[in-house]
């Protein structure tokens, strides 16, 4: 099993939930989150006065796949939340040892 | 196996005979609680048979020990509370130290317990620990107030209960303040509402524990004060005796010890406590309302006796105004006889309340409810004149307390009195996965936060900066309306608030706003949160929604009272940023950036305008007329507006100025149209200076053409037009010759500099002046944000064109005492270049440092 970590623009939540939705994955986590990659955020302005935007908002989508699964699950996330532009955001996998199931205690497979 | 005994025979066919009592007792309980009768008398007869259970054991073990003892239940047991699955707590009192057979009498005594199945709390007490009782532990101090004893020694019982009557005068204030301070500290965890969509009936506000609360409270605090007011007993009771059947039906479908009245749990009760109607829903949703009911009663109980059982600093009697009095409680009738028979003053009480920040006291309160529930007074009853009118309007402006002195009114059914459309969202309940509150609780919560976003750094001085904050207010009154109804909620409650508008005679912008703010009010959370705002498109068409700045500030705030009314956890500090930057990014496309979207001739707005032109105004002049105007002019404008702007426009002249003075409400309205020339905006501005006029707000726009409409909003303050019979005349003379060049404003306005009346004191801030050459292709964008002053726009606008440079388009906003003015401007037809921007700063930054 691997887990993949995606970081995202909040809009396209929906496209990836949906690309995944087609794979059979339904279960993930979704956490807002704050930070930067090479788009290091921007100066706005208000009314004459500059502040920073230095941490943009994204998303953080968290699935675990099965190892068969990983590339084709990348690669819908890539497709859904790709735009070209900078801050498109960042895909990583992980390895995971185990899994349970709470209300049943048992071993994913 | 080990050797079976006499002693484990009979120890084995205790606990069986003991086993098969809990059973049948437990059974009779469940029978009650399926007819849904699990209340008071089913829960006292478990509790009997409960005491048996306990009093046989105390008999068996009390070979252990020679010690004299008492064993008593507390807590919800020593109440006769006792539920399917709640757990019994014990008091076990010694008249000696405790040692070996002592021990070995509390496990002979709780060992069977635990194997039937209860969880059992016990204190284990010395009768001389009672000589001074360690004050340590309000619970268990508390938990004594309920003490009932259930076997033991009748002189250890005696002595246990002298020993307790004679300490408690001295730390029942003490622990009456711990009641109080527990009581807080459990609402709190609820976020201080009843109105949960799946309560606690246990620990929730308005619940179980709040009845007991209530009755501790007037118990303990009778001593504070003479004469505490009863807390409504056959309400209380009768609120307790419902609360009772839910919670023992949530013990026996959980099979434990569940207190939270889920949605799947809310069905059963519906079910088993007989409601009646046409669907689930409906069932639900008639259980759910009498819940809320007799929380509400409940926490006015509470509420009441905890202000006589822990009355505030005292406070001498004070009459405040028309037949009212300021008391320890808070706001009340002097008059009660008068209050009864004038409905229409009963909302000054609020109005004292809410400009002192105390509440309305309960008996006025109680008067409020019990006059409206017999005359049933229809809307206009409480708003007979203009003034009342006002009045009320006037009460819904943003302040600390509103949103509580509303909880009150809503209480009391005077909100719904005087806005029925709330009445049909009251416990309204809607389920989906996000929403935590009834609907009319979500509303007033709302109207918390917009208290709340008063003191937020980013968004209090967009809030303080609204024109007519009460607007806001009224509109969250209403933005969810449409919930009780078919059909897209904003839609809906757009509809709804119609009457309300008519009843309370708002102006057509009040009107506007209204209309406006409900139907968009899921607008900019959607488009916040669910699309890409880094993409200008997605910035501009939202920025379109909007008629003026105003508008989108108050959905802004509306927003993010909306979403943070959802649930605790729902207006995150990351939506919060991501609803500022749309905002920021919307306002600056407003005021920046609208000056390159210039009207299209096939766009629907002209096409309507164009449909709807009157027969004096041909297609050609109408369609020439807009040309080249930015696209925000048809939004800010009405037609009725465009159409007059094109007939003062006709024939003009080279020097010439067609424009029209209208009064507006407490302002004034200039509407100014010329042919575009160096110093107009200026020389338009200076003759308003001249006359002592405030200008709050305007716009200047320039056609391609080279067509000059200004419009000003402008404040009389000094009243020169009402106490001069020919001031408009004079007013007519002087911007005619100041736009034709036979007078020199500069000259008019030095004489007037000079004079003291022109100076006024200002708080001093640092000016800011900004230049921005990315929102526009064509425009370099000033932007001026400084302290607002007689004259200030002339003389800015003057620097401006004394530097030779073009001023085609102006908004104007005076927000306090903050002017904020936004040019775009040209030299020789393009952006300025940075030499140029640098002198005008300088000039600008000198000047707007003067004027400080």
């Amino acid at each position: 099993m691997k887990l993949i970590k995606a970081i995202v623009r909040p809009n396209m939540v929906d496209n990836i939930k949906e690309a995944l939705g087609k794979m059979n994955i339904a279960g993930m986590t979704v956490t807002e989150v704050r930070g930067h990659g090479r788009q290091k955020g921007h100066t706005a302005v208000y009314r004459g006065r500059e502040y920073e935007v230095s941490l943009l908002p994204k998303m953080e989508i968290e699935v675990v796949v099965p190892d068969s699964s990983v590339d084709e699950a990348i690669k819908a996330i890539i497709g859904a939340a790709r735009t070209g532009e900078i801050g498109d955001g960042r895909v990583f996998v992980m390895p995971v040892e185990q899994g349970y199931n709470i209300r049943t205690g048992e071993k994913d497979v | 196996m080990g050797p079976v005994n006499g002693k484990d025979v009979d120890q084995a066919g205790l606990r069986l005979r003991l086993s098969a009592s809990l059973d049948a007792a437990r059974s009779e309980l469940i029978d009650a609680t399926e007819r849904g009768e699990g209340g008071r008398l089913a829960l006292a007869l478990h509790s009997e048979c409960i005491d048996g259970i306990v009093r046989g054991l105390v008999d068996t073990a009390r070979v252990q020990t020679g010690a004299a003892l008492a064993v008593c239940a507390v807590g919800g047991y020593g109440r006769r509370s006792q539920f399917l699955h709640s757990d019994i707590d014990l008091l076990v009192v010694f008249d000696r130290a405790i040692g070996r057979p002592e021990e070995r009498f509390i496990k002979a005594l709780l060992h069977p317990l635990w194997d039937l199945k209860f969880q059992v709390g016990h204190h284990v007490r010395e009768i001389a620990d009672f000589d001074a009782i360690d004050t340590s532990n309000p619970e268990y101090l508390l938990s004594l107030m309920d003490l009932r004893p259930l076997a033991g020694d009748r002189e250890m019982v005696d002595r246990l209960e002298r020993a307790i009557a004679s300490s408690a005068p001295q730390w029942r204030p003490q622990i009456l303040d711990a009641l109080v301070t527990l009581t807080d500290e459990r609402h709190s965890e609820f976020h201080d509402t009843l109105y949960q969509l799946e309560p606690d009936v246990k620990d929730g506000p308005g619940a179980l524990r709040d009845v007991w609360a209530t009755r501790m409270m007037l118990h303990l605090g009778g001593e504070r004060r003479h004469a505490p007011r009863p807390a409504s007993p056959d309400r209380l009771n009768d609120a307790e005796e419902f609360l009772m059947r839910i919670r023992s039906g949530l013990h026996l479908d959980a099979g434990r010890n569940a207190n939270v009245l889920s949605y799947e749990l809310q069905e059963k009760a519906a079910e088993r406590l007989r409601y009646t109607g046409p669907d689930v829903r409906r069932r639900v949703e008639a259980l759910m309302t009498d819940y809320f009911k007799d929380a509400r009663s409940v926490t006015r109980a509470l509420g009441r006796v905890r202000r006589v059982a822990v009355p505030p600093p005292p406070t001498s009697i004070r009459l405040i105004g028309q037949n009212l009095m300021w008391v320890v409680e808070g706001i009340t009738f002097a008059d009660v006889t008068a209050a009864a028979a004038a409905p229409a003053e009963w909302m000054r009480a609020f109005e004292a309340a809410v400009s002192r920040n105390v509440p309305v006291a309960d008996d006025a309160l109680a008067l409020i409810e019990r006059e409206q529930q017999v005359h049933n007074h229809a809307p206009e009853a409480f708003h007979p004149t203009d003034e009342h009118r006002q009045r009320i309007v006037q009460f819904l402006r943003p302040r600390p307390g509103l949103s509580a002195r509303l909880s009150e009114m809503r209480d009391c059914g005077l909100l719904g009195a005087i806005f029925p459309e709330l009445n049909e969202i009251s416990c309204r309940v809607t389920r989906d996965f996000y929403h935590k509150y009834t609907v009319d609780e979500h509303t007033l919560l709302t109207v918390r936060n917009v208290e709340r976003l008063l003191v937020n750094p980013r968004f209090g001085p967009v809030l303080r900066e609204l024109r007519a904050p009460e607007m806001l207010v009224l509109s969250l009154l209403y933005h969810d309306v449409g919930k009780a109804r078919d059909g897209d909620h904003s839609i809906v409650g757009a509809e709804m608030a119609t009457g309300m508008m008519s009843r309370l005679g708002l102006d057509e912008d009040a009107r506007q706003t209204i209309d406006f703010l409900i139907r968009a009010h899921l607008k900019m959370s959607r488009i916040a949160f669910r699309r890409d705002t880094e993409e200008p498109e997605v910035v501009r068409q939202f920025a379109s929604l909007f008629s003026t700045e105003e508008h989108l500030k108050m959905l802004v705030l509306l927003t993010l009272a909306d979403v943070g009314a959802v649930s605790p956890d729902t207006l995150t500090p990351w939506k919060e940023e991501l609803l500022w930057r749309l905002y920021v990014d919307a306002y600056n496309q407003m005021t920046l950036g609208y000056g390159d979207d210039i009207i299209d001739r096939e766009q629907a707005l002209v096409a309507a305008l164009q449909a709807s032109r009157p027969a004096d105004i041909s297609e050609t002049e109408m369609a020439s007329f807009l040309e080249g105007l930015p696209r925000r002019y048809l939004i800010l404008f009405s037609p009725e507006a465009i159409y007059g702007h094109v007939r003062l426009s006709r024939d003009i002249r080279p020097d010439e100025a067609h424009f029209v003075l209208q009064k507006k409400a407490e302002a004034w309205e200039l509407t100014v149209v010329s042919l575009d020339k160096p110093f107009l905006f200026s020389n338009i501005c200076g003759v308003l200076a001249y006359f002592g006029m405030d200008i709050l707000r305007g716009h200047a726009l320039t056609s391609l053409a080279g067509t000059a409409l200004d419009v000003f909003e402008f404040a009389d303050s000094d009243q020169f037009f009402e106490l001069n019979s020919e001031g408009r005349k004079e007013f007519d003379r002087r911007l005619h010759e100041v736009i034709n060049g036979q007078a020199d404003v500069t000259s008019l306005l030095k004489s007037k500099e000079r004079s003291v009346l022109f100076r006024r004191a200002l708080v001093p801030r640092t000016p800011v002046v900004y230049f921005d050459n990315g929102h526009s292709q064509r425009y370099t964008v000033l932007e001026i944000v400084a302290e607002d002053a007689p004259g200030l726009l002339y003389r800015v606008s003057r620097a401006i064109s004394d530097h030779g440079i073009d001023v085609d388009l102006v908004l104007i906003s005076t927000e306090g005492q903050k002017a904020i003015d936004v040019f775009h401007i040209t030299r020789g037809g393009a952006k300025l270049l940075e030499d140029a921007e640098a002198a005008l700063k300088a000039d600008l930054e000198r000047m707007l440092k003067e004027s400080a």
